[in-house]
């Protein structure tokens, strides 16, 4: 496992382009009222290269949780450093869990993993930009898009930990049709070297 | 010299800017001036409309539609332009505009990725809908479902391969509502664009996608004008002249004609609209959409017919068919 290319860095230390974009540390209005603050400690990404090397678990690398489309803000979407939270060693470490429950691989959708708060899909309010959610359209060569796979494989998430969440198969708001979502809630993750001192 | 089933040749000599075939279609291309209407276009008109009346009633059409433009002479030909059709897979050349469109704006570029996934909401109830592999011509794409593919290729796939999951993918992402502002901004009259494909809901309470020939003909006249920025034209009849399917227009022509075009087939349509780029005059455009009962056999060949016999009545001659 490669993780000694991880460099935290603190959000709010940023350049204004980024942090207009990221919001470290803002606090966000949810549509049921709860209020959140959005992550402030990021890994700096230097190139989709190191993305690529970066395993985080035995199982998924780096690159497999911040795969966006153009829905991403363009400055996110095409040039280096990205940043991502640092939470997302933990959505890692879920995914092999649920990974070796399940013994076959698990694939993450495009936009299934970390996107910035600016992500036209979700936004801020998408537990994705805690970067501890993820969108899984495939495990071995079943995909996941119809009552049965999902509600099988949310069975098996879902038991691993009550800090686990599912989203049931359907097509409403908080339901899922082509993929399984699962996610850890709003967790933030300071990384012991960094002050959250502001 | 080059047929119209010979893709992989064509393909080749398309990408090569010095071919002789990409010199014809940049010259139509950049040559919006049409010589002076021929004195005998009444009895061209007259006896193409005898002639093509013949083959619907031969060939058993329930309906058909046709509209020329023919950009050598200028003259102009419609027969019943004004009916409308289900639109069928044409539809995906208004997608193609609004798609290089909203690029030339600045939306996106067309070498961005986009998420590939097989989930649509009905333009009925908005309900969830997939399309089915084993009808679309391009089943290669849905190896992509899940991750990411550019918007590039799916506009090739959508065209040349008549992707319906491409055709969702990209109406989705640019929105119904911004592509018939886009065909409006067009000036194209005679294609309402109403939904994406395959969605059975909408089809079931009469939300179809329609055309005309007049209108679809106005279409592909937007494709060739200024419309688009020179790069999205040359691109879009880039992606026209690929064409996959090449047994309606094309083949009611010689082999050295090429065709940029886009066919269009479900139970009772069968259609094919395009532009024909021939070496020895400036190029013609037509829309042929045709109606038949459902299962009747013959219907691409009768559109072939009336590509064939509007060639022949341009250029006064018969024509040795690409058919085979």
């Amino acid at each position: 496992m490669r993780t000694d290319f991880l460099q935290p860095v603190d959000g709010l230390h940023l350049p204004e382009e980024y942090r207009a974009l990221l919001r470290p540390g803002e606090s966000e209005a949810g549509n049921n009222g709860t209020v959140h603050r959005l992550p402030r400690f990021f890994f700096e990404i230097g190139s989709w290269e190191e993305a690529h090397e970066i395993r985080l678990a035995p199982h998924f690398t780096l690159s497999e949780l911040m795969l966006v489309d153009c829905r991403e803000a363009r400055v996110l979407l095409n040039q280096f450093p990205h940043y991502v939270p640092c939470a997302i060693l933990l959505l890692a470490r879920f995914l092999e869990d649920f990974r070796r429950e399940v013994d076959t691989p698990v694939f993450i959708s495009a936009n299934g993993g970390y996107r910035s708060p600016t992500h036209q899909i979700g936004g801020a309010k998408s537990i994705h930009a805690w970067g501890t959610a993820a969108n899984i359209y495939r495990v071995g060569d079943t995909f996941l898009s119809d009552a049965k796979s999902i509600g099988k494989y949310g069975s098996v998430a879902a038991s691993l930990s009550p800090a686990v969440s599912v989203r049931p198969f359907g097509h409403e708001k908080g339901q899922t049709s082509d993929h399984l979502h699962i996610d850890l809630g709003f967790v933030s993750l300071t990384p012991r070297e960094c002050s959250e001192a502001s | 010299m080059f047929g119209k089933n010979c893709t992989e040749a064509l393909g080749v000599l398309l990408s090569d800017p010095g071919s002789q075939i990409w010199h014809w279609a940049n010259l139509r291309l950049a040559n919006g001036h049409v010589k002076s209407t021929s004195m005998s276009s009444v009895d061209t008109s007259n006896g193409l409309n005898e002639e093509l009346e013949a083959l619907a009633l031969k060939n058993r059409a329930r309906a058909i539609g046709v509209a020329l433009h023919d950009l050598e002479t200028g003259f102009r030909f419609s027969l019943r332009g004004d009916r409308w059709f289900h639109a069928a897979s044409t539809i995906k050349v208004a997608i193609l505009l609004a798609v290089f469109r909203a690029a030339d704006e600045g939306r996106f570029q067309l070498d961005d990725s986009l998420h590939v996934r097989n989930r649509f909401f009905s333009a009925a109830d908005g309900s969830l809908f997939r399309v089915t592999q084993d009808r679309d011509a391009t089943p290669e794409l849905y190896a992509s479902i899940g991750r990411t593919m550019k918007i590039s290729a799916l506009a090739h796939a959508m065209i040349c391969g008549s992707s319906n999951l491409a055709a969702n993918l990209l109406l989705d992402f640019v929105g119904v509502e911004y592509a018939r502002t886009v065909l409006r901004e067009a000036k194209v009259d005679g294609v309402e664009l109403r939904r994406g494909v395959e969605d059975h809901g909408a089809h079931e309470r009469g939300i179809n996608n329609e055309a005309t020939a007049d209108g679809l003909l106005s279409l592909l006249s937007a494709l060739r004008g200024d419309f688009l920025t020179a790069d999205s034209k040359r691109e879009v009849i880039r992606i026209l002249l690929e064409q996959r399917f090449n047994s309606m227009i094309p083949a009611g022509l010689p082999a050295h004609a090429t065709v940029a075009h886009k066919t269009g087939e479900i139970s009772t349509a069968c259609h094919d609209i395009g532009i024909v780029y021939l070496p020895e005059r400036e190029p013609y455009v037509t829309a042929i959409l045709t109606e038949f009962d459902p299962e009747r056999e013959g219907r691409r060949e009768t559109v072939a017919a009336i590509s064939q016999a509007i060639y022949r009545s341009l250029l006064g001659t018969e024509s040795k068919t690409n058919e085979n």
